[in-house]
């Protein structure tokens, strides 16, 4: 009878194995590695996406690691060398390592019509497209709009203030102990240079602007050395704050919200996902009135209404990856206009993703998206920043130079072109 | 011992071969694994195209673009400077702490913990309290020239290129101060006491009593601290990489903060060229080292 028992016993756990081995090879589990560990609206909203997946693909897990950026980039080097990296992970475009180094899956059987045709761009490398692009983003001028009310200082219909009216702010502000701009370069290799690169945008347009950038066109041409004086003529008279070069980007976001406050703030449009957590965590005040306006007209700009638009956070797949259609099937869980208007509401940065911001609930949201509407009413588009475009010496002396050095007044316009042409 | 007698014993001892490999062998892996091996191969990437899946042979060109290679000469210049300079200021306030101490001022004890405690800290912690030190709108330094009316001193002291490198290397002394201190309390504790009490009975004056008698004999102490000082500040990074990452316009890059930046940064996975830097700058170090062995060897053993 003990026999017989142990019998049965034995039976039932090898079927119980089986089984179990069986629906383990049923299941196949997508690793993925993503940046905003720590950003959490987008975390969230990343959660959110791979839970409706898995529930609506039972057989498919997503085995999601968070990182912070600098940690992930290092981590993804050193497992794309030694063939580990994850199915599926967070990138930007300006990695164009990844792509000539054969790394990443051409992704052209996802639903591109659900993406923004600029946004896919950012992505197209020899003919293919390569990554998800989840975050898009704008460079704004974001004002305090009782500090400028303060001033007496009017804004045009257009939001654009002219060359001499933007001095002329500049001035007010500084008379009163109020700094006109809050930058800050000290953590990051492109928020000191959107003060440069918008202005030369407008200065040259967006043909010859992007010939400078691949090196086409000389930094001693005169426009451009014209558009640096008046930088510099801006600079001098105490545009940035005199932290500027040490700054990091948090702390750069209280300068003009909180402490000390500053009149005006150049940064990217996911400025919302800092400034728009509580305040305990680093948000701006629940009283603080935020405006918007235009990057000002540059002195004998051809293409005022030019502007940057940049993609950032995008994911892309592993071309090694041996679930390549449930990567597919996966990515394309991101791609339909429901997703992305969930993004905006949550996120409140733009995205890639064709999406409907009018039909978002969300008060804050819908007036913040309507601002940002306003200020790119009629844009051109560079997609791009420099930094995105640029590689190697250019990339490295773009970054020493108009990032830091140059907004700083720590090196002349002369010096500044000579050792771009140079490195060029 | 009769003579037969030993060679019949040498006879008899047998190695105990399996006894050494057994002891040598987990510290030898370990060696060829963590040290020879990357070591060899740094050497190897340098004359590659270190690409991944594929490497491919460029001779000597790594190298030829490293002569030319301005921000590496940059990156050299700096580099230098701090290990030239730091060690020099290290050692001697060191030096003038450790005599304090040992003269028992007032609060010596306090004073010992308070010297050395800098140096239990991370360079990350110190690269941050540093910051905030330097920070121009309300940094203790700049509220300090304030306060005394020196207002017009005040500046971002880690964002000009002319006092940035300047306000690092005085971070990595303030740092270092403490430890080299302690090392040379020992050295002068271990001092014999006859032969100071010789000096004093000579009327030799407290100044002179340090200038003839209690440096030469620390004096193998001081250079061994000058040199470790050195070879540290040849490998400077975590500060540089916390502070300011190389800027203001390379004032402060150091050749490991451009290798990483080569290796890490660059948009580019090649790992030959920053290679080509690290195998360089070990020759240099290597060869410096050697250097500074060499001049300060000491020929004559002083006795007393």
């Amino acid at each position: 009878m003990r026999s017989k028992l142990l019998s049965v016993l034995a039976g039932a756990a090898l079927a119980w194995n089986a089984l179990a081995a069986q629906a383990a090879a049923q299941t196949k589990e997508i690793t993925f590695w993503s940046h905003w560990a720590a950003e959490m609206p987008k975390r969230t909203f990343v959660e959110k996406v791979i839970a409706d997946f898995e529930a609506k693909n039972p057989d498919i897990k997503i085995k999601a690691t968070w990182y912070e950026k600098t940690a992930l980039y290092a981590a993804l080097k050193t497992a794309l060398r030694a063939g580990q990296a994850p199915d599926v992970f967070y990138a930007e475009p300006d990695q164009v390592e990844y792509m000539d180094s054969g790394f990443l899956l051409d992704l052209s059987e996802l639903n591109w019509a659900a993406v923004e045709p600029w946004a896919k761009e950012a992505w197209m490398y020899k003919g293919k497209p390569y990554g998800l692009p989840l975050e898009a983003w704008t460079v704004e001028l974001y004002y305090n709009k009782k500090m400028l009310d303060e001033l007496g200082v009017k804004l045009p219909d257009n939001l654009q203030l002219s060359p001499d009216a933007f001095l002329d702010m500049v001035k007010k502000a500084k008379a009163k102990g109020i700094t006109p701009m809050s930058l800050g370069a000290g953590d990051r290799p492109f928020t000191g240079a959107h003060l440069v690169h918008e202005a030369l945008l407008k200065k040259l347009g967006v043909e010859d602007y992007s010939k400078l950038l691949a090196g086409k066109l000389a930094w001693t041409d005169p426009r451009v050395v014209e558009t640096l004086t008046w930088i510099r003529s801006l600079t001098d008279a105490g545009l940035l704050p005199a932290t500027f070069t040490t700054m990091k980007l948090a702390e750069a976001h209280i300068y003009f919200h909180t402490n000390p406050g500053a009149l005006t703030f150049l940064n990217g449009s996911w400025y919302t996902s800092r400034a728009f957590n509580p305040v305990d965590k680093g948000g701006q005040p629940e009283d603080f009135q935020l405006g918007i306006m235009q990057f000002p007209s540059v002195p004998g700009a051809v293409c005022n209404e030019c502007r940057t638009i940049a993609v950032g956070g995008s994911y892309v797949a592993n071309a090694e990856t041996e679930h390549k259609a449930e990567v597919i099937k996966f990515l394309n869980s991101f791609l339909s206009p429901e997703v992305g208007n969930e993004w905006l509401e949550n996120v409140k940065v733009q995205t890639g993703i064709k999406s409907d911001p009018s039909k978002m609930n969300d008060k804050q949201a819908s007036e913040y998206f309507a601002m940002i509407a306003k200020t790119n009413a009629g844009a051109k588009y560079h997609f791009g920043l420099p930094i995105q475009v640029m590689t190697g010496k250019p990339k490295e002396v773009f970054t020493q130079v108009f990032n830091n050095a140059f907004p700083a007044g720590n090196i002349s316009v002369e010096d500044a072109v000579k050792q771009m042409d140079a490195a060029n | 011992m009769p003579a037969f007698r030993a060679k019949e014993l040498k006879g008899d001892v047998r190695q105990p071969w399996g006894t050494i490999v057994a002891f040598l062998l987990p510290a030898l892996t370990f060696y060829v694994a963590l040290t020879a091996y990357p070591a060899i191969r740094t050497l190897w990437n340098s004359f590659h195209r270190v690409l991944p899946r594929r490497e491919e042979f460029v001779g000597i060109a790594n190298y030829s673009e490293l002569i030319k290679d301005e921000i590496f000469w940059k990156a050299v210049s700096n580099t230098v400077t701090w290990a030239c300079i730091s060690p020099v200021i290290e050692v001697t306030v060191a030096l003038l702490l450790a005599l304090a101490l040992y003269a028992k001022v007032p609060g010596a004890r306090f004073f010992r913990v308070a010297w050395f405690t800098p140096v239990l800290m991370s360079y990350i912690v110190v690269g941050i309290l540093w910051m905030w030190i330097y920070n121009y709108d309300w940094g203790p330094l700049n509220t300090l020239l304030r306060a005394i009316g020196l207002g017009a001193l005040a500046q971002p002291w880690l964002g000009s290129p002319d006092t940035a490198l300047g306000a690092l290397i005085l971070v990595t002394s303030w740092m270092w101060v403490g430890f080299n201190m302690v090392v040379l309390l020992a050295a002068l504790h271990s001092l014999p006491k006859d032969v100071i009490e010789a000096a004093e009975l000579d009327n030799c004056g407290w100044s002179a009593k340090l200038v003839f008698v209690i440096i030469p004999l620390i004096r193998a102490t001081l250079l061994n601290l000058v040199v470790l000082s050195f070879i540290g500040k040849m490998k400077i990074f975590d500060l540089v990489w916390i502070t300011t990452k190389g800027n203001p316009l390379w004032s402060t890059e150091t050749v490991s903060t451009y290798v990483y930046k080569r290796a890490f940064e660059w948009t580019t996975f090649d790992l030959g060229y920053p290679s080509t830097i690290a195998t360089v700058w070990f020759v240099i170090v290597l060869a410096t080292v050697l250097l500074l062995t060499w001049l300060f060897r000491t020929r004559e053993k002083l006795e007393y």
